[in-house]
């Protein structure tokens, strides 16, 4: 099982280097509009959610693919074969989280893929608002509640 | 056509009083030449003007200009500048914003937009790819920046917004053009010259993307820069957590923090009632970054409990803590936040608003503006008197209409132009140039006018950045700022934010220039074209008949009466000399014959 | 005398400023905050313990010790000093 994206609201600042970098990495120009990942602002509420393709289990993108285009790899990765793809866009449509895009210009789908390991995104996040994991480490979010409780717990009985 | 790697490769001009379109191919030759936005905007203008031109009127016209890094992944590059003879100061303007419109208008496939001329009623101009037309404004017309910028989101989508409040309507000498929102080309008037042409807004949205020539080395250099930056202890921390406001408490320190317009000095006892370090503690929600930017200096900003004052917004920056702090003697946070959250909503120079104000109150004071003109008693420290008179302002109301002349005009009405804390007309920001010498050099020498991100000393003279220089000294000021403005200049036009000079120098700016453009320029060459573009604009004030260089009678002959530089005044004859020969200037201040053939600036 | 803190230098310190007598020099003075909150020691002054931190700006009496006699600037109990990380801004 291979690495994971998570991403982390809290810390981004809406700069869009992922959309940046990962249009580049794509498609050698930069251009928002073929990223995979992409920034969401909620100004009265002050937060900034980065998305990009979560990469699901049970992928309603690769069981709605008439040709096979979209299927998983060594890594976990739900992979977009361009030669197989008819663009039928029906994963644009089953996706129920909107990750993977048709591009009018292109005419062509496009998903993440984890950039095969590269992950530039993350890797070039300021912040580190995106980051990537190994699910089979303990998940640092869990471990800094378990520090909370610790520190309480020691609190109380000293 | 084929386009220029880094470039889009077309100009969009706009005729407002024909209502015509056209889209004409980039001119290359200039733009190698003056690098893109600041200059290569400067470089069309100054093709296209007559310099006697009247700001205001249908003849001049208005510039926005992308450089060959906006849009890209380079650092921090979401910059545009936005040119035209500034308004308040009868010279060349060139007003640089950050925020996210720049990139998008590349997406779209343009480099830059030249409005000319007068339309007959408001419009605004949509920009759909291809796609570019003339759409009426008429109910546009009479609203502010966020209620404008909201209203062609909900009709247009995903867009981009640059747009003018009613101040830029009304032809108030410093109204900005705003952008996202709350990202401002402030400085000058821009925003009334926009409004002089009956122009609102500018509305992009594009979905094309941007290419550069060597792809590879492109990412290579980018990353080396990025590293830098988030190494930094300034670029990578600093800013991002504690904002530019935090300049507050140091520059007091040196006793370089101008106090009640100047008048007592410039080292305040209470100065930490406005520092950056209070504004975390109290009215910071987050920080916010631009396009593509590691730094992320923005403040998001809220008020609450506090009644009228109550808002939600961005900043304030430290040039705006200032003026509307330590200049207006004003120690309520809440109240410097509020003034900064309306001259965002409409459009309005901050620096200069918040420097006029603080001018008004010393001529009150001293009894020089009747009480009867203003509506109201008005003294230095009054914090619901300045939040009121920049709503006045903002409205045209009353005394307002005299504030919107900035401080040199107003001061000059009631007999004291002397008392305008101004250089060039245009208001010198939140660093005394008595206790910080190089500064002051930096506003008499400015090409737009009182400003200090044309060359900002004070990395050098308070921070150390990249060497540390004394502040009282005069000693090397000329020949370093010299350097500073041509490699702001070039900083500038390449479209990157100027902000990333404190953790990357040439090397980096000329790297990432010459892989996106395909140049094999040395460092040296690209530089260069800095000190091109400041002769660029040095010839055109002259021809526009630009006043000569110099500082208020206050920064040279009023010693300052307190702080570490107590006893101080400018020494700025000694500097300009230095100055002007390291320039290669004549000993008046023009550029020489010899100077403008080395540039390939003759006339 | 009285001890300024800028910046995050005051999240360590725990306060805005504070009197700190007894110093007789700025290295002194650095060593002193330094015993007092530890996590001083590596901003403040260099490794080996004799030049100031690399990214700490020091003023006495508003002035920069470069401008003075760096770290071996002498102190008296009237002087003021200020204390503060690289910041930036404009």
């Amino acid at each position: 099982m291979g690495k994971q994206l998570v991403v982390d609201p809290k810390k981004c600042v809406s700069c869009r280097t992922c959309e940046l970098v990962c249009s580049f990495q794509h498609n050698e120009e930069f251009n928002p509009r073929l990223s995979n990942v992409s920034v969401f602002y909620y100004e009265k509420e002050c937060i900034t959610v980065p998305l990009m393709c979560m990469q699901c289990d049970e992928a309603s993108c690769a069981a709605i693919c008439p040709t096979g285009a979209l299927s998983r790899n060594a890594e976990g990765v739900v992979e977009h074969n361009a030669d197989k793809c008819i663009v039928c866009k029906m994963c644009v449509s089953a996706c129920p989280l909107g990750n993977v895009s048709y591009s009018p210009a292109k005419r062509k789908i496009f998903k993440c893929d984890m950039c095969g390991g590269e992950t530039m995104c993350a890797q070039y996040c300021p912040t580190g608002a995106i980051s990537v994991v190994d699910p089979t480490d303990v998940p640092s979010k869990k471990q800094l509640a378990a520090d909370k409780m610790m520190a309480a717990v020691e609190e109380v009985s000293a | 056509m084929a386009q220029a790697k880094g470039w889009m490769g077309t100009i969009l001009r706009v005729n407002l009083t024909e209502g015509t379109i056209t889209k004409e191919p980039l001119n290359m030759q200039d733009a190698n030449d003056y690098v893109g936005a600041r200059g290569l905007g400067t470089k069309y203008y100054c093709n296209e003007v007559d310099p006697k031109v009247e700001p205001l009127a249908p003849e001049n016209k208005l510039i926005f200009m992308t450089g060959p890094l906006t849009g890209t992944a380079a650092t921090s590059a979401g910059r545009y500048e936005v040119v035209s003879k500034a308004p308040l100061t009868g010279i060349i303007g060139a007003a640089n914003s950050g925020g996210h419109f720049g990139p998008e208008l590349k997406y779209a496939g343009y480099d830059g937009i030249i409005f000319e001329g007068k339309a007959e009623k408001p419009v605004y101009l949509l920009i759909l790819d291809d796609q570019v037309e003339l759409l009426d404004a008429g109910d546009l017309w009479g609203q502010g920046v966020h209620e404008v910028t909201e209203a062609l989101e909900a009709k247009h989508g995903s867009v981009r917004v640059s747009t003018i409040g009613t101040p830029g309507e009304r032809g108030v000498l410093f109204a900005g053009v705003m952008n996202d929102k709350n990202r401002a080309a402030g400085r000058g008037g821009m925003g009334a010259v926009m409004g002089s042409k009956n122009l609102k807004a500018v509305v992009v949205r594009g979905t094309g993307g941007v290419k550069v020539a060597r792809p590879k080395e492109f990412m290579d250099e980018i990353t080396k820069a990025r590293t830098m930056l988030c190494e930094h202890p300034v670029t990578g921390e600093g800013l991002g957590a504690l904002g530019t406001e935090i300049l507050v408490n140091i520059v007091n320190e040196v006793g370089g923090l101008p106090l009640r317009n100047g008048r007592d000095g410039a080292y305040w006892d209470e100065a930490d009632s406005t520092s950056g370090e209070r504004l975390v503690d109290t009215y910071l929600v987050k920080n916010q970054g631009c396009f593509g930017c590691t730094i992320a200096c923005g403040r998001v900003t809220k008020i609450e409990g506090r009644g009228d004052l109550d808002g939600l917004g961005e900043g304030p920056e430290y040039e705006a803590g200032w003026s509307y702090g330590a200049a207006c003697g004003v120690t309520d946070l809440g109240a410097i936040v509020k003034a900064n959250f309306i001259c965002n909503e409409q459009g309005m120079d901050p620096i200069t608003l918040g420097a006029t104000i603080a001018c008004a109150m010393e001529l009150s004071e001293m009894g020089a503006i009747p009480e009867e003109d203003i509506g109201f008693p008005l003294r230095f420290g009054d914090a619901e008197a300045m939040v009121k008179l920049t709503q006045m302002t903002a409205d045209g109301e009353g005394f307002g209409q005299i504030l919107g002349l900035g401080s040199y005009r107003m001061a000059e009405k009631y007999g004291h132009p002397e008392l305008s804390m101004s250089a060039k007309k245009q208001e010198m920001p939140a660093y005394d140039g008595r206790a910080i010498q190089g500064i002051g050099l930096e506003y008499a020498t400015s090409n737009r006018g009182g400003c200090h991100v044309r060359g900002y000393m004070i990395s050098p003279e308070v921070l150390g950045i990249p060497l540390k220089m004394d502040p009282l000294e005069t000693e090397g000021k000329g020949a370093l700022l010299k350097t500073f403005q041509d490699l702001t200049a070039l900083c500038d036009s390449t479209g990157i934010c100027l902000f990333t000079t404190f953790g990357i120098g040439l090397p980096e700016i000329a790297g990432m220039y010459r892989e996106a453009v395909g140049s094999d320029e040395s460092d040296e060459e690209i530089l260069l074209k800095g000190e091109r573009i400041w002769n660029l604009e040095k010839r055109f004030n002259i021809q526009a008949g630009v006043e000569k260089d110099t500082l208020p009678p206050r920064l040279l002959r009023e010693a300052l009466p307190s702080g570490p530089a107590k006893g101080k005044v400018s020494q700025l004859q000694t500097m300009l000399a230095d100055y002007y020969a390291e320039r290669g200037w004549t000993a008046d201040g023009d550029p020489t014959p010899e100077k403008l053939e080395e540039l390939n600036l003759s006339y | 005398m009285l001890v300024k803190f800028f910046a995050t230098y005051r999240q360590i310190s725990g306060c805005n400023q504070c009197d700190i007598s007894g110093p007789s020099s700025v290295l002194e003075l650095l060593e002193e905050v330094s015993r007092r909150w530890p996590a001083f020691r590596p901003l403040v002054l260099n490794e080996a313990g004799t030049e100031k931190g690399e990214d700490a700006i020091i003023l006495v009496n508003g002035r920069h010790i470069e401008h003075l006699d760096g770290i071996r600037t002498a102190l008296s109990e009237a002087d003021y000093v200020a204390l503060t990380p690289l910041v930036a801004g404009g």
